[in-house]
Protein backbone atom coordinates (compact mmCIF):
# COMPACT_ATOMS: atom_id res chain seq x y z
CA UNK A 1 0.00 0.00 0.00
CA UNK A 2 1.49 3.19 -1.15
CA UNK A 3 0.73 7.20 0.74
CA UNK A 4 1.72 10.04 -1.21
CA UNK A 5 2.26 13.02 1.17
CA UNK A 6 2.85 16.21 -0.80
CA UNK A 7 2.99 20.51 0.44
CA UNK A 8 4.90 22.50 -0.11
CA UNK A 9 8.35 23.35 1.93
CA UNK A 10 8.46 24.03 5.63
CA UNK A 11 4.34 22.78 5.33
CA UNK A 12 4.96 20.33 8.29
CA UNK A 13 5.14 16.97 5.69
CA UNK A 14 7.51 15.51 7.56
CA UNK A 15 6.44 15.76 10.92
CA UNK A 16 2.73 14.61 9.25
CA UNK A 17 4.60 11.81 7.43
CA UNK A 18 6.24 10.50 10.88
CA UNK A 19 2.98 10.43 12.53
CA UNK A 20 1.54 8.58 10.21
CA UNK A 21 3.67 5.77 10.06
CA UNK A 22 3.66 5.61 13.72
CA UNK A 23 0.16 5.12 13.58
CA UNK A 24 -0.05 2.09 11.25
CA UNK A 25 1.66 0.30 14.66
CA UNK A 26 4.50 -1.67 15.13
CA UNK A 27 6.30 -3.40 12.67
CA UNK A 28 9.89 -2.60 11.52
CA UNK A 29 10.37 0.60 10.12
CA UNK A 30 12.66 1.98 7.63
CA UNK A 31 13.57 5.89 6.37
CA UNK A 32 14.62 5.84 2.84
CA UNK A 33 17.01 9.39 3.54
CA UNK A 34 17.37 10.83 0.02
CA UNK A 35 18.76 14.57 0.63
CA UNK A 36 22.48 14.45 0.25
CA UNK A 37 24.78 16.49 2.09
CA UNK A 38 26.50 18.34 -0.28
CA UNK A 39 26.74 21.96 1.87
CA UNK A 40 26.46 23.16 5.54
CA UNK A 41 23.16 23.95 4.90
CA UNK A 42 21.90 20.45 3.75
CA UNK A 43 23.61 19.04 6.42
CA UNK A 44 21.58 21.32 9.21
CA UNK A 45 18.34 20.15 7.20
CA UNK A 46 19.37 16.20 8.08
CA UNK A 47 20.36 16.85 11.37
CA UNK A 48 17.13 18.93 11.76
CA UNK A 49 15.17 15.49 10.37
CA UNK A 50 17.51 13.11 12.40
CA UNK A 51 16.46 14.77 15.44
CA UNK A 52 12.56 15.04 14.43
CA UNK A 53 12.48 10.72 14.36
CA UNK A 54 14.75 10.05 16.73
CA UNK A 55 13.23 7.88 19.20
CA UNK A 56 10.62 6.56 16.85
CA UNK A 57 12.20 3.50 16.18
CA UNK A 58 13.41 4.18 12.10
CA UNK A 59 16.18 2.24 10.86
CA UNK A 60 17.72 4.84 8.69
CA UNK A 61 19.06 3.53 5.15
CA UNK A 62 20.66 6.44 2.56
CA UNK A 63 19.32 6.34 -1.25
CA UNK A 64 20.67 9.39 -2.78
CA UNK A 65 20.42 7.01 -6.52
CA UNK A 66 19.59 3.86 -7.93
CA UNK A 67 16.49 3.63 -5.93
CA UNK A 68 15.57 -0.21 -7.34
CA UNK A 69 18.79 -1.54 -5.41
CA UNK A 70 17.43 -0.47 -2.23
CA UNK A 71 16.38 -3.78 -0.39
CA UNK A 72 13.98 -3.52 2.73
CA UNK A 73 13.00 -5.93 4.82
CA UNK A 74 9.67 -7.86 3.69
CA UNK A 75 6.24 -6.66 5.87
CA UNK A 76 8.14 -3.51 7.17
CA UNK A 77 7.00 0.10 7.13
CA UNK A 78 8.77 2.34 4.94
CA UNK A 79 8.86 6.16 5.01
CA UNK A 80 11.12 7.32 1.89
CA UNK A 81 11.93 11.31 2.19
CA UNK A 82 12.46 13.50 0.18
CA UNK A 83 11.40 12.89 -3.53
CA UNK A 84 12.20 15.63 -4.70
CA UNK A 85 15.66 15.39 -3.76
CA UNK A 86 15.84 11.79 -5.28
CA UNK A 87 14.66 13.08 -8.61
CA UNK A 88 17.66 15.93 -8.46
CA UNK A 89 20.19 13.58 -7.75
CA UNK A 90 19.03 11.12 -10.46
CA UNK A 91 18.93 14.23 -12.79
CA UNK A 92 22.05 16.19 -11.41
CA UNK A 93 24.24 13.58 -10.13
CA UNK A 94 26.94 11.73 -11.91
CA UNK A 95 26.11 8.30 -11.01
CA UNK A 96 21.92 9.45 -11.69
CA UNK A 97 19.89 8.09 -14.53
CA UNK A 98 19.83 11.63 -16.21
CA UNK A 99 17.09 11.60 -18.77
CA UNK A 100 15.32 8.53 -17.40
CA UNK A 101 15.14 9.51 -14.16
CA UNK A 102 11.15 9.14 -14.13
CA UNK A 103 11.56 5.97 -15.44
CA UNK A 104 14.09 4.85 -12.62
CA UNK A 105 12.27 6.02 -10.05
CA UNK A 106 8.77 4.69 -10.39
CA UNK A 107 10.96 1.41 -10.33
CA UNK A 108 12.45 2.08 -7.48
CA UNK A 109 9.10 2.66 -6.07
CA UNK A 110 7.17 0.28 -7.01
CA UNK A 111 10.30 -2.45 -6.40
CA UNK A 112 9.54 -0.73 -2.55
CA UNK A 113 5.49 -1.31 -2.47
CA UNK A 114 6.14 -4.58 -3.09
CA UNK A 115 8.59 -5.15 -0.33
CA UNK A 116 7.48 -3.68 2.33
CA UNK A 117 3.63 -4.34 3.84
CA UNK A 118 3.22 -0.33 3.72
CA UNK A 119 5.04 2.81 1.81
CA UNK A 120 4.81 6.22 2.52
CA UNK A 121 6.76 8.34 0.38
CA UNK A 122 7.33 12.14 0.90
CA UNK A 123 6.87 15.04 -1.92
CA UNK A 124 7.10 18.15 -2.73
CA UNK A 125 4.71 20.88 -4.67
CA UNK A 126 7.41 22.84 -6.42
CA UNK A 127 5.15 24.18 -9.36
CA UNK A 128 3.06 26.76 -8.54
CA UNK A 129 5.11 29.83 -8.95
CA UNK A 130 6.44 31.36 -11.52
CA UNK A 131 10.09 32.70 -12.21
CA UNK A 132 12.07 32.72 -15.48
CA UNK A 133 13.40 29.39 -14.37
CA UNK A 134 16.22 27.81 -16.25
CA UNK A 135 15.71 25.15 -19.06
CA UNK A 136 17.74 22.56 -16.56
CA UNK A 137 15.05 23.79 -13.84
CA UNK A 138 12.01 23.27 -15.74
CA UNK A 139 13.03 19.56 -16.97
CA UNK A 140 13.72 18.96 -13.17
CA UNK A 141 9.92 20.04 -12.23
CA UNK A 142 8.66 17.77 -15.71
CA UNK A 143 10.24 15.37 -14.33
CA UNK A 144 8.92 15.45 -10.76
CA UNK A 145 5.64 16.43 -11.43
CA UNK A 146 5.44 13.05 -13.68
CA UNK A 147 6.90 11.13 -10.90
CA UNK A 148 4.29 12.91 -8.65
CA UNK A 149 0.88 12.36 -10.73
CA UNK A 150 2.52 8.71 -11.41
CA UNK A 151 3.02 7.94 -7.86
CA UNK A 152 -0.48 9.32 -7.23
CA UNK A 153 -2.71 6.98 -9.58
CA UNK A 154 -0.47 4.25 -7.99
CA UNK A 155 -1.47 5.03 -4.35
CA UNK A 156 -3.77 4.67 -1.96
CA UNK A 157 -3.98 7.62 -0.20
CA UNK A 158 -2.75 11.24 -1.44
CA UNK A 159 -2.31 13.70 1.35
CA UNK A 160 -1.51 17.26 0.88
CA UNK A 161 -0.19 19.31 3.79
CA UNK A 162 -0.89 22.61 4.81
CA UNK A 163 0.82 23.89 7.77
CA UNK A 164 0.29 20.51 9.20
CA UNK A 165 -3.21 20.54 8.36
CA UNK A 166 -3.97 17.19 6.50
CA UNK A 167 -6.07 17.51 3.28
CA UNK A 168 -7.16 14.17 1.66
CA UNK A 169 -6.98 14.40 -1.99
CA UNK A 170 -7.37 10.60 -2.99
CA UNK A 171 -8.32 7.79 0.02
CA UNK A 172 -9.20 4.66 -1.17
CA UNK A 173 -8.30 2.65 2.12
CA UNK A 174 -11.91 2.28 3.78
CA UNK A 175 -11.55 1.92 7.25
CA UNK A 176 -7.63 1.01 8.78
CA UNK A 177 -9.45 -1.60 11.18
CA UNK A 178 -8.95 -4.36 8.85
CA UNK A 179 -5.55 -3.83 8.54
CA UNK A 180 -4.91 -3.41 12.25
CA UNK A 181 -3.70 0.14 11.58
CA UNK A 182 -5.73 3.59 11.71
CA UNK A 183 -6.01 6.07 9.16
CA UNK A 184 -5.52 9.30 10.90
CA UNK B 1 -6.80 32.73 17.48
CA UNK B 2 -8.05 32.51 13.98
CA UNK B 3 -5.48 32.26 10.57
CA UNK B 4 -6.17 33.24 7.28
CA UNK B 5 -3.58 31.95 4.77
CA UNK B 6 -3.38 31.34 0.85
CA UNK B 7 -1.44 32.40 -2.05
CA UNK B 8 -0.72 36.36 -2.84
CA UNK B 9 -3.73 38.69 -4.16
CA UNK B 10 -6.30 36.23 -3.63
CA UNK B 11 -8.28 37.94 -1.51
CA UNK B 12 -7.55 37.27 2.18
CA UNK B 13 -8.06 40.48 3.51
CA UNK B 14 -10.90 41.29 2.07
CA UNK B 15 -12.35 37.63 3.37
CA UNK B 16 -11.38 38.05 6.83
CA UNK B 17 -12.96 41.44 7.11
CA UNK B 18 -16.17 40.15 6.22
CA UNK B 19 -15.49 37.67 9.22
CA UNK B 20 -14.65 40.23 11.45
CA UNK B 21 -16.06 43.28 10.38
CA UNK B 22 -15.54 45.71 13.59
CA UNK B 23 -11.54 44.24 13.91
CA UNK B 24 -8.62 47.08 13.81
CA UNK B 25 -5.89 45.99 11.93
CA UNK B 26 -2.36 46.66 11.93
CA UNK B 27 -0.24 45.92 8.77
CA UNK B 28 2.28 43.53 8.80
CA UNK B 29 4.07 45.91 6.25
CA UNK B 30 5.33 48.33 9.38
CA UNK B 31 3.93 47.54 12.41
CA UNK B 32 6.10 46.51 15.53
CA UNK B 33 5.85 43.52 17.55
CA UNK B 34 3.90 45.53 20.91
CA UNK B 35 1.47 46.67 17.97
CA UNK B 36 0.88 43.68 16.92
CA UNK B 37 0.47 42.36 20.20
CA UNK B 38 -2.25 44.81 21.24
CA UNK B 39 -4.01 44.37 17.50
CA UNK B 40 -7.26 42.73 16.64
CA UNK B 41 -6.17 41.89 13.72
CA UNK B 42 -2.60 41.79 11.12
CA UNK B 43 -2.58 41.58 7.69
CA UNK B 44 0.87 40.87 5.56
CA UNK B 45 1.95 39.00 8.32
CA UNK B 46 4.65 36.98 6.22
CA UNK B 47 6.12 40.57 5.83
CA UNK B 48 6.40 40.94 9.62
CA UNK B 49 8.15 37.81 9.64
CA UNK B 50 10.73 39.15 6.94
CA UNK B 51 11.53 42.37 8.78
CA UNK B 52 11.63 40.55 12.23
CA UNK B 53 14.18 38.59 10.43
CA UNK B 54 16.16 41.09 9.32
CA UNK B 55 16.67 42.24 12.29
CA UNK B 56 17.82 39.12 13.95
CA UNK B 57 14.62 38.44 16.06
CA UNK B 58 14.42 34.93 17.57
CA UNK B 59 11.10 33.68 15.46
CA UNK B 60 10.91 30.22 17.51
CA UNK B 61 9.47 31.83 20.42
CA UNK B 62 6.87 34.06 18.28
CA UNK B 63 4.04 31.63 18.18
CA UNK B 64 3.87 30.94 21.80
CA UNK B 65 4.50 34.75 22.60
CA UNK B 66 1.57 35.23 20.32
CA UNK B 67 -0.56 33.00 21.88
CA UNK B 68 0.30 34.17 25.33
CA UNK B 69 -0.14 38.19 24.84
CA UNK B 70 -2.74 37.55 22.35
CA UNK B 71 -4.83 34.54 21.60
CA UNK B 72 -7.95 36.20 20.03
CA UNK B 73 -5.40 37.45 17.23
CA UNK B 74 -6.45 36.77 13.34
CA UNK B 75 -3.65 36.54 11.33
CA UNK B 76 -3.74 36.87 7.57
CA UNK B 77 -0.27 36.06 5.59
CA UNK B 78 0.39 34.92 2.23
CA UNK B 79 1.17 30.95 2.00
CA UNK B 80 4.68 30.82 0.51
CA UNK B 81 6.72 27.25 -0.71
CA UNK B 82 4.96 26.42 -3.35
CA UNK B 83 7.77 27.31 -5.89
CA UNK B 84 11.19 25.71 -6.87
CA UNK B 85 13.66 26.26 -3.98
CA UNK B 86 14.95 29.98 -4.28
CA UNK B 87 19.21 30.17 -5.36
CA UNK B 88 19.59 32.81 -2.86
CA UNK B 89 19.90 31.75 0.81
CA UNK B 90 18.25 34.93 2.53
CA UNK B 91 14.98 34.00 0.00
CA UNK B 92 15.53 30.21 1.17
CA UNK B 93 15.70 30.78 4.81
CA UNK B 94 12.73 33.06 4.82
CA UNK B 95 9.98 30.97 3.15
CA UNK B 96 11.15 28.19 5.53
CA UNK B 97 10.72 30.62 8.04
CA UNK B 98 7.17 31.44 7.30
CA UNK B 99 6.31 27.88 7.16
CA UNK B 100 7.61 26.93 10.57
CA UNK B 101 6.03 30.02 12.21
CA UNK B 102 2.63 29.20 10.35
CA UNK B 103 2.85 25.61 10.99
CA UNK B 104 3.02 26.45 14.88
CA UNK B 105 0.18 28.94 14.00
CA UNK B 106 -2.20 26.57 12.43
CA UNK B 107 -1.44 23.83 15.52
CA UNK B 108 -2.75 26.97 17.88
CA UNK B 109 -4.85 28.34 15.81
CA UNK B 110 -8.97 27.78 16.60
CA UNK B 111 -9.63 28.28 12.71
CA UNK B 112 -7.13 28.11 9.97
CA UNK B 113 -8.81 29.08 6.65
CA UNK B 114 -7.09 28.80 3.14
CA UNK B 115 -8.53 31.41 0.50
CA UNK B 116 -8.36 30.65 -3.11
CA UNK B 117 -9.98 32.91 -5.68
CA UNK B 118 -11.29 34.78 -2.76
CA UNK B 119 -13.14 31.67 -1.57
CA UNK B 120 -12.14 30.85 1.96
CA UNK B 121 -12.27 27.29 3.08
CA UNK B 122 -11.73 26.14 6.20
CA UNK B 123 -9.08 23.88 6.85
CA UNK B 124 -8.85 23.37 10.47
CA UNK B 125 -12.06 23.86 12.86
CA UNK B 126 -10.84 22.66 16.41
Amino acid sequence: MLTVITGGSASGKSAYAEDLVLSWGPAQRIYVATMYPFDRESEKRIVRHQKMRSGKGFQTVECYTGLEQIQVPPGSHVLLECMSNLAANEMFQESGAGENTVEAVMKGVCQLEKQASRLCVVTNEIFSDWQPYHTETKRYQKYLGEINCRMAQMAQQVVEVVYGIALYRKNTVETGAERGGNVL
Amino acid sequence: MELIIGGAYQGKWEYAKKLFPRAVWVSGENCTLEELLAAEGVYDFHNFLGRQMEQGADLEKLPELILEKNPGLVIVSDEVGYGVVPIDARDRAFREAVGRVCCELAARARRVHRVVCGIGTVIKDA
